[in-house]
């Protein structure tokens, strides 16, 4: 054998490990998927520490110059405000008036911006672009106006071409204490800053009306700040104007600067959304930071870390990001965290300057964080308002301040509000230092502790592991496939000696194109199924497991439907194929096109791509036939046959859904409606994980389930 | 010691040029040898001081601290404004960010500010870029530059070139945008010899690794210090939490420490400031690069290079043996006159040169002569003595000429 290959050319290196890699493709996708899923698990271990990249933002090097003064200016303000409420039930607009007063007496700029709350629809047509300003207000009544208070302060010697935006969502007709502090500590800074000398961008505050949800309120002052609408602006006129602000015979704000018109003042720099929750089971103030907009989009780490760091260490406030808390008490990472803390402490012992272990409990939490971190920025839906600002290329995120008493006490009050005060100055102050946007710290990242990332060249490692056996398997498959369809014919034309069998071979070596065609019929199929919510959303009355029960049924009538159209010609395509090789090549394709698949994903969405890979990829890898496991009739291949269920079961999303909803939340009152409400969210906010669960991981399951009960 | 006989000297014999065509080859031949030699003995006559901040930025304040105190130091002890170069790459005073509007600190306590009335910044903004730097260094500059924003150096000048910025491993970052190398100012250095406009120049530099940029120079006369070795950091001295800044750097900082206790007629030498450098409080080693310059540091008072104060000779004579051809605004050590004073000189030596080549001979026995001069040891005499014997020279040569 060696002598008679020497005139053939020897094949280059990388050729021959591919080779290698192909030939032992079992071994190499089992170390593979292992090696994955432990990268994935050791990304708490591999997390750094957050440091401030951007050298202009100088955090905490000035000192807070919010004065009691300004809070106890602050403090009336929320007094009058809850005073409003329980005055006069119908108190909307006597509530925005007061802001409007408090905030032209410091000098401010204030205007009013009129809006009509758009519902969210799904516009197949629109999904990636967001909705045009030109179809607005087509189907709202005049009674959902809603209106945003904005108060702009100039600095004084800026060049007036940035701005810093402040966020204070809140509800004029149910004012809670919560919104009645926020709005109070935003007053405090906004006060304060309107004396300063030091500002070198202006200051928008934005009272955000939020009646008709939050997010909706500031999109759409957004998009009125950076797409003005000019010519035909009649929205007022349509609705008779209900001039609810300027009322006719009181002229008590006739000397104030208040503006008819939209007002405003240069790009944007950064954006803080402030919340103050008066719930709170903490025996400290704390703050949560919500990051995530839309697409698992993040802000600058430089912003999370200026925040972080002016809350730990000038304000003493514990700062949280989210958690999946049920994963806390789980005894399986418990031990995990235990086993990789032994490592560490025998990594440190061997050399001292191997510092990766860490305490099992730090494990846990980091864990638990990252999951969720991992789940936010799979799902594409933005945690709060600031996912608005994302749209624009602004960095935003929500403060949510906590105190750890009832709010009811007033001496708590100026405290809370100092507090919460100076911690919104600092942050402000550091972001003025700001000479270029943020730019330098890391957009692409996961958190797994408020102080505490893993940066996407760390976590990209887990994904390329865990893709990386599908090629290779992929490509030992067709190469099976084709060897023993050449075996095939030889035997068969030696046995029957007819001529052209070359052309016979040439015929089957494209048999693979047959499996090709099948494949797109279903990615078809999974295009069409995503398609059809916006039908049963026209349906009026359904409740969500209707509409679900409805989807599911269309979604089987439109496989159906395909299939008598197109798979007619597979019978005498397949013909030509013996069957119990036609399996193979499917999977083949399979395989090949959820690769693709998750690729594309992973540069939207990574963690959609690395949680749709935990499960698309071990279904797609151990897929085979029933009917071959079962004839078998080994111990072996009943487990396989089983795991092959198992995983055909838990890979369908819906109970994919169910499962991971009664794993975190418990199975109690769980009903398949609610997977429903949880896909129409997520085309309500134009995710792009319901493209992937439906044009990939939906073909992607119904193809591995037709390989399982392939009848060969 | 040379020099004020040679002073006395040229100028009677350059009159003399003028007078006695006869004689003119034998009187420029001292002229001659008066300018060659006056290289390495001119007199320390005048003092200038480039001051450079190199870094733009709201965050960088410290650096435009650095060189303003500097600035304000240099002028205290004597340098007047038309002698300072001052190069700023940002106006901090001027930063929508700066709490204190057209102010300038280098202290927390806001006692002085460094921004006053009397601030003249020569190159500004984005003006400070490494070619103008190189520029200002070795006078070439485009014909349009004001003579105020040129170093008009000359021979006998002390210069101080103060930089201040963030630097590396054998450069200096302008700008934001470009570096200058330790080969260019090696290079820069080398040419202002060349082309004489330095006696002496002491290279202040306060950057990170600041040793660096020395590593390249090989010019006689030159005095390096830089505030930190290779592979050290310098920090800043602190932060000034009103400002929202840190003010100044360490090692000018102390710096400044150590001239705020001096005034104009102090004698501190070089090395008492050198020794006031403590590493512990610099947290960096201040290196000082001294094997290019002559003079015993012990010798030098600070004020040679951070003020303008001179070493005065006092001859006895005076003027008193002057012709009273002499122009009397000769004496007058200004810097623009002795420029027109050298121009002049320079025009002597290529008279002298043409002539040469026509009576080369007389050359050797003035040579003769001079060695003889330089010996004599009551110079005086020997000048009044020069003098009485030109009386019939110069009625022999009017007899001759008529």
């Amino acid at each position: 054998m060696v002598g008679s290959d020497t005139n053939k050319l020897k094949p280059r290196p990388i050729v021959r490990l591919g080779i290698l890699l192909i030939s032992h493709c079992f071994f190499v996708s089992v170390v593979c998927l292992t090696a994955g899923v432990l990268a994935l698990l050791l990304l708490p271990v591999l997390a750094k520490n957050t440091y401030i990249s951007e050298n202009a933002l100088m955090p905490g090097s000035s000192n807070n110059m919010l004065s009691s003064q300004d809070v106890s200016e602050a403090n009336k303000l929320v007094k009058d405000l809850t005073s409003l409420e329980l005055r006069s039930r119908d108190s909307g607009i006597e509530s925005q008036r007061l802001i409007a007063q408090y905030m032209s007496d410091l000098g401010a700029e204030v205007t009013y911006h009129k809006f009509y709350p758009q519902l969210h629809q799904f516009h197949p047509l629109q999904f990636f672009s967001g909705p045009d300003s030109g179809i607005i207000g087509k189907n709202n009544s005049c009674s959902s106006l809603g209106v945003n208070t904005v108060g702009i302060i100039r600095a004084p010697r800026g060049d007036g071409k940035e701005a810093i935006v402040l966020v204070t969502p809140y509800n004029p007709t149910k004012t809670g204490m919560g919104e009645a502090l926020s709005l109070g500590i935003a007053y405090s800074v906004f006060s304060l800053l309107s004396r300063v000398t030091w500002l070198a961008k202006d200051i928008i505050w934005l009272v955000a009306d939020s009646q008709y949800g939050e997010y909706s309120a500031v999109a759409d002052w957004l998009r009125e700040y950076y797409n003005p609408v000019f010519g035909n602006v009649n929205t007022g006129d349509t609705c008779k104007e209900r001039n609810i602000l300027y009322e006719p015979g009181q002229k008590p704000y006739a000397d104030r600067k208040l503006y008819e018109g939209f007002k405003r003042a240069g790009t944007m720099a950064a954006a803080l959304v402030i919340k103050v929750t008066t719930e709170s089971d903490y025996f400290e103030d704390s703050l949560n930071i919500y990051a995530e907009a839309s697409n698992g989009q993040m802000p600058n780490l430089d912003l999370i870390n200026i925040v972080n760091y002016l809350a730990v260490h000038k304000q003493g406030l514990r700062v949280r990001v989210k958690k999946m808390l049920s994963l806390l008490n789980s005894s399986w990472l418990n031990t995990l965290g235990v086993i990789f803390e032994y490592l560490g402490q025998i990594a440190r012992s061997l050399n001292p300057q191997w510092k990766f272990g860490i305490p099992a409990t730090e494990y846990v939490e980091g864990i638990a964080t990252l999951a969720s971190s991992l789940y936010y920025q799979g799902l594409g839906v933005p945690t709060g308002p600031h996912g608005a600002f994302r749209e624009y290329q602004i960095d935003a995120i929500t403060l949510e301040i906590s105190p750890k008493v009832s709010l009811t006490k007033m001496a708590r009050h100026n405290e809370f509000l100092l507090r919460g005060g100076r911690l919104i100055e600092g942050v402000i102050r550091s972001v003025n230092n700001l000479l270029e946007k943020f730019h330098q710290s890391f957009f692409l990242y996961l958190l797994t502790s408020p102080s505490k990332f893993v940066s996407v060249g760390v976590y990209m490692i887990s994904f390329a592991l865990l893709v990386a056996p599908l090629p290779i398997v992929a490509a030992s498959l067709h190469s099976n496939a084709n060897n023993s369809d050449y075996n095939f014919t030889k035997e068969k034309s030696s046995s029957r000696a007819t001529s052209g069998s070359k052309d016979d071979v040439k015929h089957r070596s494209w048999n693979w194109l047959n499996s090709a065609k099948k494949v797109l019929i279903f990615h078809l199929w999974g295009a069409v199924v995503s398609l059809l919510p916006y039908f049963v959303c026209q349906m009026p009355n359904f409740t969500p497991t209707t509409s679900f029960l409805v989807w599911a049924l269309l979604s089987g009538f439109s496989l159906l439907i395909l299939y008598l159209i197109l798979g007619s010609q597979f019978s005498e395509t397949a013909a030509f194929q013996p069957r119990d090789k036609e399996w193979t090549s499917l999977k083949s394709v399979t395989i090949s096109a959820s690769f693709i698949g998750l690729c594309l994903m992973s540069v939207i969405n990574f963690a959609t791509a690395e949680i749709g890979a935990l499960l698309i990829v071990p279904m797609c890898l151990i897929a085979r036939p029933l009917k071959l496991d079962i004839e078998a009739k080994s111990r072996r291949t009943f487990a396989k046959a089983a795991c092959n269920l198992i995983l055909g079961f838990v890979g369908f999303p819906p109970v994919t859904y169910v499962l991971f909803k009664g794993a975190f939340e418990g199975f109690h009152g769980i009903n398949i409606g609610e997977f429903w409400n949880w896909v129409e969210s997520l085309w309500a906010w134009n995710s792009a994980t319901y493209l992937f669960i439906g044009m990939v991981h939906l073909p992607c399951w119904a193809l591995c389930i037709h390989i399982l009960f392939h009848p060969c | 010691m040379g020099f004020p006989i040679y002073g006395f000297l040229k100028f009677p014999m350059e009159v003399l040029v003028l007078l006695l065509v006869c004689l003119s080859n034998i009187s420029s031949c001292v002229a001659y040898s008066s300018a060659s030699s006056s290289f390495d003995t001119t007199m320390h006559t005048n003092n200038w001081a480039v001051l450079v901040c190199t870094s733009r930025f709201w965050f960088n304040y410290r650096h435009m601290a650095n060189t303003l105190s500097l600035y304000r130091t240099v002028k205290r002890l004597g340098i007047p404004d038309e002698r300072i170069i001052l190069m700023l790459a940002d106006d901090m005073a001027c930063n929508a960010r700066n709490k204190y509007p057209a102010q300038v600190f280098n202290n927390e306590n806001h006692k002085l500010n460094l921004y006053g009335d009397n601030v003249e910044v020569d190159y500004r903004g984005y003006e400070v870029t490494v070619e103008n730097f190189l520029r200002v260094l070795t006078g070439r500059h485009e014909t349009a530059v004001p003579r105020s924003k040129r170093l008009l150096s000359d021979e006998g000048s002390h210069i101080l070139l103060y930089m201040t910025g963030h630097g590396g491993d054998e450069f200096l970052k302008f700008q934001d945008s470009e570096e200058l190398q330790s080969h260019d100012l090696a290079d820069a250095v080398k040419q202002m010899k060349e082309k004489r406009r330095f006696k002496e120049l002491l290279i202040m530099v306060d950057t990170c690794q600041a040793a660096t940029l020395f590593s390249q120079l090989h010019s006689p006369g030159v005095l390096a210090i830089g505030s930190s070795m290779k592979g050290e950091n310098s920090y800043s001295h602190h932060l000034d939490l009103d400002v929202g800044v840190s003010v100044v750097d360490r090692f000018t900082f102390y710096t400044l420490a150590f001239f705020e206790r001096l005034n104009m007629y102090d004698n501190a030498s070089l090395s008492s400031l050198f020794n006031s450098y403590d590493p512990n409080k610099l947290m960096s080693t201040a290196y000082y690069r001294m094997d290019l310059y002559q003079r015993r540091l012990e010798e030098v008072p600070v004020t040679n290079f951070f003020g303008s104060v001179m070493e005065t000779i006092h001859t006895e004579s005076g003027y008193r043996s002057k012709p009273s051809k002499m122009p009397l605004g000769q004496s007058v050590r200004d810097s623009d006159r002795r420029v027109l004073r050298n121009s002049h000189n320079e025009d002597g030596i290529s008279n002298q040169i043409t002539e040469e080549y026509l009576q080369g001979s007389g050359r050797y026995i003035w040579n003769a002569i001079l060695g003889n001069a330089d010996t004599v040891e009551n110079v005086d005499a020997f000048v009044c003595y020069g003098l009485l014997l030109m009386l019939p020279l110069l009625l022999l040569s009017t007899w001759l000429s008529r």
